[in-house]
């Protein structure tokens, strides 16, 4: 989807890097490749709830995650799976972003899972 | 369970119909199902409603394990998750310990543990006084009940008081029926049994499943039949083991009947008439040493005096004889004749010379010599005729005192018996008797007597000879007779054991097939029953595997006897049948939980809780999300309480948004246990609601609605709170609180009328009750909530945060 030309971000180009991290090894990610991968899918999510606030309410975008998790049901009142969807992804995603020296980095199975959530949420927000 | 095994009962009865099973065994197995349960057909009923469900309302402990002082944890009775945090060692293990012990009268987590484990129960601290204390409500039923177990100053664990207060009454354990369902569905798991559920004994595994299936009567049962088959099989061996014994004593007895023991035994099929023959004593047929021994003792001779007197007469009828010297009864006979025609002519011619020699005259003096000479010829003839008869009557006399001579007497006797001068002895006397009957000219006089002397001293020879070898015969008899008893005592326990062995390899076989039959119709049956419960785990195997690559198949019950065990069909990538030992201590974990969920929520279980300790120890981080789930879906019908050691569990419940009430329990020193609150679904309502208040960038009137639907559901689940918790313990039915639930939370004034006054019929009461229940701030809040998205308070909204929470506490008071 990101072709060599384009530079532009999306959330659809960040989820196919994350997919392609995640189906082949890639030079140079060496063994960090799995909270690299966490991280795309976690931008694919920061990303989509952004566009998503830039259409209904703007300024939500610039709260933290806790409340526009909040906000999300009472704007998706039509789409009622897409407040729990986002509510799993990001509760997985927002540990094995971060390196804690303690915790172990996310499995192949956690990041498809994931993955797919937020491939699924972006599809339904940004419908 | 009552109507459960009941239609068990009736399953077996039909299908033993159904599939034409022989007489014997039918018998068999409906003899099993009497004795396995008495009461089946005692038309059980009432069990319709379903059992009523108890729940926990606290747990008050003192003096015991981590926990000195008296520490109570408060649990909102009904449906619901709680999750218990501490620090390892912080006491909080000691709570779902407590309440195990008190309801069970054991820990599982103890139960396989040394000594050790049991006496450190009491508290370091505060040893003195221990006691357990376990409210519960029960569905239907007014008041609470409390459970206690207390114990006396230096009391053993085991020797704890329990009690059983209904309201104020005073009840046993026993009278609350508890004990089978907390046996059948255990609604506690530990940590320690978290594992041992899929490592742990496969037997008891299937044992429990096959009980919670309502099926242990089959288990029972078969219980029953194999213990029989195994006394049957027993006494089949009985017979066998015994034999080599007897044999052995058999072959070393040198009586000819052990002989024909063997030849009895030793025959296909075993002649046990024959050996029974033997064992009375009786020979068969009369035949070998014994029955010649018989026939010797029963050798029988005429008494001497007979003998004597025959030999006696013989010897005077032979003398009288001899005495006729020469006459010869016809001579003199004929003489008489002449004699007498002679007289006659004589009548006629008296005086007239002899007609046959012419010289004599016959006259009188003739005639009356010739008269004399008649009478005495006469007289003589009949003599001699007498003598020759009376001697032929004496031989003959003679001849039948003498008996056929007993073959006994010609026969090998063997080592012990010598009939040799008996039998002499008898030829002699045979010889003898032989030689003076027969009809040789006969001695005279002194030679006649010796003869008869001669019989007579070969009579006594042979008496004597007869007489001692009978008496030894029947020694050898009666030593022979001493030595066989102990051995016909051995032959007749033998004999005894191998009909009943007979017997019993008839009834083994009818057992071994009542066994199959039972086996059988119990697999359909079961896996039948089972297939909700396995699906039941496979769903929360579903929502805890996550990454897993171990997928869980049908669940089964599978093998019989000592082989019996639950399977479970794991596949791991794909690959079917590969061993559990593969799976991580985390997955065996969650596999465990995925077994123990359905079976300690069995619909038919009493108890409306399970307390689980520290499931998420091993467990993969991720993992934690799935069990947060898993652990909220259950607590939508149950009491769930969950014991953790960490914060991950509240954490995903938090992010998850999942309702749950979180304590803290924190230990201080000397064992002063304390129990905190640290969320609630109210408190995170409140807490959201200000966290999205303080959200300065956000439109205050985006912020208005938010607060307003958070602070309505603090509002709720205060209320839900109450409602449960009130009427639960009042006696109401877990079903009719539910349902009076669900119909007041369409709106907001009914699920708080419902709160406030039990009853959403009330909702005009709710403003005027508010006011006076918190004063005008409730009821303000309760205005600002209500109004909500629609219209929403744009206001202070951190003062309708405080007012919500002031409303929830004064509703919860």
């Amino acid at each position: 989807m990101s072709g060599s030309g384009t530079t532009v971000v999306t959330p659809e180009s960040l989820l196919a890097a994350a997919d392609r991290l995640l189906a082949s090894p890639v030079p140079g990610a060496g063994a960090q490749w799995p909270r690299a991968c966490a991280l795309l899918i976690r931008l694919a999510l920061e990303m989509t709830l952004d566009r998503f606030w830039g259409r209904v309410l703007p300024v939500a975008a610039e709260c933290g995650m806790r409340q526009q998790l909040l906000l999300l049901p009472l704007y998706t009142v039509d789409l009622p799976a897409t407040a729990g969807l986002a509510r799993e992804a990001w509760l997985g995603l927002a540990g094995a972003a971060h390196h804690h020296a303690y915790e172990l980095a996310p499995t192949a199975a956690e990041l498809r899972t994931w993955h797919s959530e937020v491939t699924q949420l972006a599809t339904l927000l940004l419908a | 369970m009552g109507e459960r095994e009941g239609s068990v009962a009736k399953i077996v009865s039909e299908k033993l119909g159904d599939d034409k099973v022989p007489e014997e065994v039918a018998s068999l197995i409906l003899d099993a199902m009497r004795r396995c349960a008495p009461e089946v057909g005692a038309g059980e009923g009432g069990q319709a409603a379903g059992p009523k469900r108890v729940y926990l309302k606290s747990i008050s402990v003192e003096g015991f394990r981590g926990i000195g002082p008296k520490a109570t944890l408060h649990l909102a009775p009904g449906p619901g998750l709680t999750v218990v945090t501490g620090r390892n060692g912080s006491g909080k293990s000691s709570f779902a310990e407590a309440a195990e012990l008190a309801l069970t009268g054991e820990n599982k987590r103890w139960a396989d543990r040394s000594s050790v484990w049991k006496e450190g129960w009491r508290n370091l601290h505060e040893p003195d006084p221990a006691a357990i204390a376990v409210q519960l409500t029960e569905d239907g039923e007014a008041g609470i009940t409390t459970v206690t177990s207390d114990w006396a100053l230096g009391a053993a664990l085991e020797s704890a008081n329990d009690t059983v207060w209904v309201g104020g009454t005073e009840r046993s354990l026993t009278e609350k029926g508890w004990a089978k369902p907390l046996e059948l569905y255990r609604p506690f798991l530990s940590y320690a049994e978290l594992g041992a559920l899929v490592s742990g004994k496969p037997t008891s595994m299937h044992d429990a499943m096959q009980a919670i299936l309502g099926l242990d009567l089959f288990t029972d049962m078969e219980k029953t039949l194999t213990e029989e088959r195994r006394s049957a099989e027993a006494d089949m061996k009985a017979a066998k083991n015994e034999l080599p014994a007897l044999l052995a004593k058999l072959a070393a007895h040198p009586d000819e009947r052990a002989r024909l023991a063997e030849k009895a035994i030793g025959e296909r099929p075993q002649d046990l008439a024959a050996l029974d023959a033997l064992i009375v004593g009786e020979d068969v047929a009369g035949e070998g040493p014994t029955g010649l021994f018989r026939q010797v003792i029963t050798v029988t001779l005429p008494a001497t005096e007979d003998m004597a007197a025959a030999v006696d007469r013989l010897a005077a009828a032979r003398a009288a004889v001899a005495a006729l010297a020469g006459t010869r009864a016809a001579d003199a006979r004929r003489l008489a004749r002449l004699l007498t025609a002679a007289l006659e002519h004589q009548r006629s011619h008296v005086g007239e010379p002899c007609p046959v020699c012419g010289a004599r005259l016959l006259d009188e003096a003739w005639a009356a010599s010739a008269k004399s000479s008649i009478a005495e010829l006469t007289a003589q003839a009949t003599d001699a005729d007498a003598a020759f008869a009376e001697e032929r009557a004496a031989v003959g006399a003679l001849a039948r005192l003498v008996p056929p001579k007993p073959s006994a007497l010609a026969a090998d006797l063997g080592p012990e018996l010598d009939p040799a001068a008996a039998s002499t002895g008898w030829d002699r006397w045979v010889s003898e008797i032989a030689a003076m009957t027969s009809a040789a000219p006969l001695p005279a006089g002194d030679a006649a007597s010796s003869r008869v002397s001669e019989v007579m001293a070969a009579f006594e020879a042979l008496s004597g000879a007869v007489t001692e070898l009978r008496s030894s015969a029947e020694k050898v008899l009666q030593d022979r007779a001493a030595a066989w008893q102990p051995l016909a005592r051995d032959l007749a326990l033998w004999s005894e054991l191998a009909r009943n062995g007979e017997h019993a390899s008839v009834l083994a076989n009818e057992l071994r097939k009542a066994i199959e039959w039972l086996r059988a119709t119990g697999k359909e049956v079961r896996n039948a029953r089972l297939a909700p419960f396995a699906r039941t785990s496979a769903e929360v195997w579903e929502m805890l595997r996550q990454e897993s690559n171990v997928e869980l198949g049908p669940i089964t019950l599978a093998g019989a006897g000592p082989q019996r065990k639950v399977t479970l069909d794991v596949t791991i990538d794909g690959v079917p049948g590969a061993a559990l030992s593969v799976m991580s201590q985390g997955e065996l974990h969650a596999l465990g939980l995925a077994l123990f969920l359905p079976r300690a929520t069995a619909a038919d279980s009493p108890f409306g809780f399970v307390i689980i300790d520290d499931p998420v120890q091993a467990m993969d981080p991720a993992k934690v999300d799935g069990l947060a789930r898993v652990l909220s879906s259950v607590a939508r019908t149950r009491q769930v309480v969950v014991f953790t050691h960490d914060d991950r569990l509240p954490a995903a419940l938090r992010q998850l948004q999942l309702s749950a009430t979180v304590l803290a329990v924190t230990r201080h020193e000397r064992s002063v246990v304390t129990v905190r609150a640290v969320s609630s679904p109210v408190k995170r309502y409140l807490d959201d609601a200000r966290a999205l208040a303080k959200t300065e960038s956000l439109p205050e009137g985006v912020r208005a609605v938010a607060v307003a639907g958070l602070c309505r559901g603090a509002i709720e689940a205060a209320c839900v709170d109450v409602v449960r918790s009130r009427d639960l313990a009042r006696g109401i039915s877990h079903a009719a609180v539910e349902e009076s639930l669900d119909r007041a939370l369409h709106s907001l004034q009914d699920i708080v009328a419902l709160a406030m006054f039990g009853s959403a019929a009330r909702a005009g009461d709710v403003p005027s009750g508010l006011k006076a229940l918190g004063g005008p701030s409730c009821a303000n809040a309760f205005w600002d909530a209500k109004r909500g998205v629609h219209d929403p308070n744009h206001g202070d909204l951190r003062r309708f945060i405080d007012d919500t929470e002031l409303l929830t506490k004064a509703l919860r008071r």
